[in-house]
């Protein structure tokens, strides 16, 4: 049984690659007004569509490996009490984060992926993952991951890190 | 703008699937991961590119973070109006020592300013990538007292950035 | 209470950033003759550590919360004596420090000593200049978005940069910015980019690239002298041989010797630690030895250090948190410490 995670990730992905941008901005203009979604960057006109949704992974978001875990480093969520884009209970979200570039084996496509930490309490401890795909050093902050993202927290204590998928990547 | 059948089809199954997300996204309290879709091929560039290198500290929604990062939002298209606040724009950390070419950097900021400015304030005219080789290079030595310092002067001109974020 | 014995080169500080525990960070001071630790320095969240060049003084930049993992946040220096390892007092600072794995540029005392430095990203990056002798605060220096805290001449910091040059800020007498300036870009951070941690040489330090390639900085004239880059790696090694740790290598000054931690793996293997320890002498650029790790039992390196005497010590954490001690010319594998610490990821001597 797919996660919701893996269910979100996989239409979204699949909404993309079947809907020209015009009326997928339509749909969304109609059900989201000033929601929060998962952003889809613009497409590739000529990339030709899928039939099919993505194959599901063998790997789950709860796994180091996962694909979408590329550049993180800390402890996921999804072993926290959280999920691979949802921060446990009692814990904040950063509002500033790190980017990765991933690719995902399913559908042969490089992702952005933000990394936000989850902030206020003590490191989680369970799940610890690093993984550093394009990663560069801390005086270019936006790919780095040494660096404590709660920085701008009220709470700046670091507990586990999130991996939220942005949108297709044509860098 | 038409719609096939095709399309009315994809809305109603697109639609769970991306309510879905955003209670995801929602759950997760992350103020506006917002579609940030430009309508235009063209624009493909800026969006990825202000998502690559600005967005993780500036936000979704060109919002920064209260005390900690300025917003872009409203504020560019003010810092704009001038001479002074264009250098000023320039020679922020994020942008002087930005990995983005000239040519990047003008087209990003222009985004920003065109999707992101207060809807009855005037369009300023946009950066060149010739106008931004001329100024980046030389970083602020303390951006913040320059920016209270344009803030200042700004007012007397119009609508004005907050001096202080 | 246990009396430090007098202080001996074969000491050695290894910080312990405890990350499955990361608000009680420490630092274990280790004795690389006799195998036995010596003592602790307590660090608290996300610490910058930092001994004085005369190596009387540990000072450790941390942050405390006010309830332990929650409350009012204190950012503050505070310094230990190194003779008793009891804290003396501290500084408190601007909650801004730099949080971060360890660099030997989070703090970094003045070569003369008279200055302590202390990294700031909030996410805009500073640094404040503090007086350790009279533990007062200075100044805050804006850096335009480069950070870390290299000592880099007298009254001199610089700091790395995404535009792979170097800010280097000359101070006045009282710590304020009497000047600043960029020097030309010295590596390229999109093809091949430069570790913060640095490593102290005989003129200034030492940089080396995810590649392999190393900068020496020479910190000795009125701006950095950046040296023509050598490699670590043959043609046929390039892409394939690579440094990755924590703690990237060491440098034995009198004896002209590089150690680096190296391993075979491909983009994104830069902190995957090393497999083997690799020597060079510096004179000649030349690899002089090659030490493999695993037939000696030994995981992956990720931190490495050595001491600056004449019959030198070289110390190499695991990603185990075994610490092992080499002697640093033969290689012989002298002694492993088991789990020195939680997650030792940074070694240490005055």
């Amino acid at each position: 049984m797919r996660s919701i995670d893996e269910l979100c990730e996989n239409s979204a992905r699949a909404l993309a690659q079947r809907t020209s941008r015009r009326s997928l901005l339509a749909a969304l203009g109609q059900l989201l007004t000033g929601a929060a979604l998962l952003p889809l960057l613009p497409m590739d006109r000529a990339h030709r569509a899928r039939a099919d949704e993505a194959r599901p992974e063998a790997l789950g978001p709860d796994s180091c490996q996962y694909w979408k875990h590329c550049a993180i480093d800390g402890f996921l969520c999804a072993c926290c009490g959280g999920s691979s884009t949802a921060c446990p209970p009692g814990t904040a979200p950063s509002p500033i984060s790190w980017i990765g570039t991933c690719h995902n084996p399913g559908d042969g496509r490089d992702y952005i992926v933000s990394y936000n930490d989850c902030c206020g309490k003590t490191s989680c401890g369970n799940c610890e993952c690093n993984r550093n795909e394009r990663e560069k050093p801390m005086y270019r902050p936006s790919r780095n991951n040494d660096l404590n993202w709660c920085m701008a927290n009220a709470n700046v204590n670091y507990h586990c890190t999130v991996s939220v998928i942005l949108g297709v990547a044509n860098k | 703008m038409t719609r096939s059948v095709g399309t009315r089809r994809v809305a109603r199954r697109g639609a769970p699937a991306l309510i879905r997300c955003a209670r995801s996204a929602t759950a997760l309290g992350l103020a506006a991961l917002a579609a940030a879709l430009p309508l235009r091929a063209s624009a493909a560039g800026p969006a990825e590119d202000y998502t690559l290198y600005c967005m993780g500290c500036h936000g979704a929604e060109a919002r920064g973070v209260p005390g900690k990062v300025p917003p872009l939002a409203v504020t560019l298209g003010r810092f704009m109006r001038t001479p002074e606040g264009r250098n000023y724009l320039l020679r922020v950390p994020g942008a002087a020592n930005s990995a983005l070419s000239d040519v990047e950097l003008a087209a990003v900021l222009n985004w920003l300013a065109a999707r992101y400015g207060a809807p009855h304030e005037p369009r300023p005219p946009p950066f060149t990538a010739a106008e931004v080789a001329r100024v980046r290079h030389v970083p602020l030595a303390d951006p913040l007292a320059t920016r209270r310092a344009v803030v200042r002067n700004l007012t007397a001109s119009g609508p004005a950035p907050p001096a202080d974020y | 209470m246990q009396q430090l014995p007098p202080r001996s080169p074969h000491w050695v500080y290894v910080f312990d950033q405890a990350f499955f525990n990361e608000t009680d960070a420490r630092v274990h001071l280790y004795d690389g003759d006799n195998y036995r630790r010596l003592g602790q320095i307590d660090a608290g969240f996300l610490p910058a550590i930092a001994i004085s060049p005369d190596g009387s003084t540990t000072a450790v930049a941390t942050t405390y919360f006010a309830r332990g993992g929650h409350g009012t946040r204190t950012d503050v220096v505070e310094f230990t004596d190194n003779t008793t390892l009891g804290v003396t007092g501290e500084i408190v600072l601007p909650a801004k420090l730099s949080e971060t794995t360890p660099t030997l540029f989070s703090a970094a005392y003045s070569a003369d000593g008279h200055f302590l430095y202390t990294a700031y990203i909030t996410p805009a990056a500073s640094f404040g200049v503090l007086d350790p002798l009279h533990r007062t605060v200075l100044s805050e220096i804006p850096t335009a978005g480069c950070v870390l805290v290299i000592p880099s001449g007298t009254n001199r910091v610089s700091s790395l940069c995404d535009s792979g040059r170097l800010l280097t800020v000359t101070l006045d007498a009282h710590g304020h910015e009497a000047s600043r300036a960029m020097s030309s870009p010295f590596f390229d951070v999109a093809t091949d980019p430069v570790f913060v941690q640095g490593i102290r040489s005989t003129r200034g330090f030492t940089f080396l690239s995810f590649l392999g390639e190393v900068h020496d900085v020479d910190f000795t004239g009125a701006q950095p002298a950046f040296a023509p880059p050598w490699s670590l790696v043959g043609a046929a090694e390039k892409g394939v041989w690579r440094p990755g740790a924590q703690q990237v290598g060491a440098i034995h000054r009198a004896l002209g010797r590089l150690y680096v931690p190296m391993h075979m793996g491909g983009e994104g293997t830069h902190k995957d630690g090393g497999t083997e320890i690799w020597v060079f002498e510096l004179a000649t650029h030349k690899r002089v030895a090659r030490w493999p790790l695993q037939p000696q039992g030994l995981s992956r390196i990720v931190a490495i250090q050595v001491s600056q005497d004449a019959a030198p010590l070289l110390f190499a954490a695991t990603d185990t948190a075994n610490v092992a001690v080499f002697d640093a010319r033969s290689g012989e594998l002298r002694h492993v410490e088991k789990h020195l610490g939680q997650t030792p990821w940074m070694l240490l001597n005055p």
